[in-house]
């Protein structure tokens, strides 16, 4: 089994210890942000929105709602129309490019339409993140191999990814965001292709990460693993934003 | 388990399957070839000018007109020289040297024929004058003592016509250097637009490694591995097939008769700088790609 723990302790890739002094302040932090596309009417409006280390939250909202593009505004693909974002403590209205990219390597994301390399194998598509922070091809193998091995995809690591079936792809792009312990998470609907068990399994990764220190924030329209989990819940309505609390444990976390 | 294509093992991008890969395959093969081919008439252009300057306007003939009386063949050689004494007088000379009937012959010869009896002809003898310095050499001084000396004799400069001849051939220089720069900027364009064209189709993959950390010069450095791979290849060949061609018009012209083309030839150096063009190209096209990518990327989010 992919042993977070023990890989996290080993090496986590420097983050987490470098990054002690902003423990206390939130990882990422919205004001005032509004979010519009060309002259269109905002897609969000004055959002305020603070995220601290090591949170867990559902994004919720009707289809439109805005939800990709909060997403793509917290993995830095996106630029607030009006407002101030913070991410890592850096305004990233001032960042540079390189700086961008340097943050960017901490934040991993899943994407509702995968995104994967369609060129690329499995394997390949893994070991990209591995590949820009600068990782040994041996330490890149032994990483990528564990990890495809834990969402059982050890026998397809070879296959192009454009061969691969649906579910499969969603468990590349899920182990392509995680491989790089990312300290957040962003994922867009990530068990909306999988079968209950590999769901399940995938829902226990991201707990797992949760508890390790990343901040977790799961784009979903299912009730039921809402419920299941029950973390607090950033909705979206009417161009705002809404925290609606955790309000019991679940019996999954007790 | 990643694809590896002449060592190119970074290869989120999959640049060496573009369409426009064979664009600038063939353009650079066929810029590199005219490049090559106009430098080399640069370089043969340079070596005619410098040998005219070297050895024709570093030089003169005097001419000795036949006299009209018949002479022996010992007042022939009198006559002689007293010329040759004389022009061995002038300031500046470094060597005199009288010109062979057998020479004079083979010269005549494209006019009279190789079977004709130059013995038989009114031919002028001739000195060949060696100077040390055509530039600040006295021919205005050179020619009154040849008049009062041997008023038979006339110096023929070769400074006067071949003035002209070198500016026809400058003209020529900057001109090849023109199509130079030409050729070179229509490189640089074709460069930029398969570059330009490649970022296009790949944009949604270049998308994808930004967000996921990849910085600008990490993306830019894929481009230029591949650029360095196409244009070295390409370039080598441009650079074969103007060797070819080089070598086919030096054996060609090699027949032909010519005292004054005759320098226009290229020395060690100039056919190593000729073949240096592929590493040359190479290395301009990869730092050009570099910069081109990380220029546009630079306009992206």
């Amino acid at each position: 089994m992919y042993n977070l723990m023990y890989v996290v302790k080993k090496d986590n890739g420097g983050f987490m210890d470098t990054h002690k002094n902003m423990l206390t302040e939130p990882i990422v932090d919205l004001k005032n942000v509004c979010i519009s596309y060309g002259k269109d009417p905002d897609v969000l409006s004055n959002v305020n929105l603070s995220l601290d280390k090591g949170s867990f939250h559902f994004l919720t909202g009707k289809s439109g709602a805005g939800k990709t593009s909060l997403l793509s505004m917290m993995y830095l693909a996106l630029k607030p129309s009006k407002g101030t974002v913070f991410v890592f403590g850096s305004n990233i209205g001032y960042a540079g490019r390189d700086s961008m990219a340097m943050l960017r390597r901490r934040i991993g994301v899943v994407f509702q339409d995968f995104r994967l390399l369609e060129h690329l194998s499995a394997y390949d598509n893994v070991a990209v993140p591995l590949r820009i922070r600068g990782m040994s091809e041996n330490e890149i193998k032994k990483r990528v191999k564990e990890l495809l091995k834990w969402v059982e995809l050890e026998q397809s690591m070879d296959k192009i990814c454009s061969t691969l079936s649906g579910g499969e792809k969603q468990r590349v792009a899920i182990a392509r965001a995680v491989i790089n312990r990312p300290e957040i998470l962003l994922a867009d609907e990530p068990t909306g292709n999988v079968d209950n068990d590999i769901a399940a399994k995938l829902m226990k990764l991201f707990v797992e990460l949760n508890k390790l220190g990343t901040t977790v924030v799961i784009a979903t329209h299912s009730k039921d693993l809402i419920a299941e989990y029950n973390y607090p819940q950033i909705h979206l309505e009417n161009k705002s934003v809404k925290v609606i609390p955790a309000l019991r444990r679940s019996a999954h976390e007790n | 388990m990643k694809t590896k294509w002449f060592g190119f093992n970074r290869s989120e991008l999959p640049l060496q399957h573009d369409k426009a890969n064979l664009f600038l395959q063939i353009s650079t093969a066929i810029s590199v070839f005219l490049f090559v081919i106009t430098l080399a008439a640069y370089f043969m252009i340079s070596s005619v000018i410098l040998s005219w300057n070297k050895n024709i306007i570093d030089g003169l003939t005097v001419q000795i007109m036949p006299s009209t009386d018949t002479l022996s063949a010992e007042e022939n050689t009198m006559r002689i020289n007293k010329v040759i004494m004389c022009v061995e007088g002038w300031s500046g000379v470094d060597r005199v040297r009288l010109i062979s009937d057998q020479k004079i012959k083979k010269l005549m010869s494209p006019w009279l024929g190789s079977d004709a009896d130059i013995n038989a002809l009114p031919l002028p003898k001739l000195l060949d004058v060696r100077l040390k310095n055509g530039k600040t050499f006295d021919y205005e001084a050179a020619k009154e003592s040849l008049a009062d000396v041997a008023p038979y004799a006339s110096i023929d400069n070769h400074g006067i016509w071949l003035k002209k001849l070198i500016k026809s051939a400058r003209s020529l220089k900057v001109l090849s250097l023109f199509i130079l720069a030409l050729v070179l900027t229509a490189s640089v364009f074709s460069l930029f637009y398969a570059v330009g064209t490649s970022l296009r189709v790949h944009q949604h993959i270049i998308e994808i490694l930004h967000i996921m950390g990849a910085t600008d010069g990490y993306i830019a450095k894929q481009y230029a591995h591949i650029s360095f791979v196409i244009t070295f290849i390409s370039a080598l060949v441009g650079t074969i097939i103007a060797v070819v061609a080089l070598f086919a018009v030096s054996m060609l012209s090699a027949g032909l008769e010519s005292g004054l083309i005759g320098a226009a030839s290229l020395t060690g150096t100039h056919w190593f700088v000729l073949c240096l063009m592929p590493l040359l190209t190479a290395v301009i096209s990869t730092g050009m790609s570099y910069l081109c990518v990380k220029r546009t990327l630079g306009k992206m989010l």
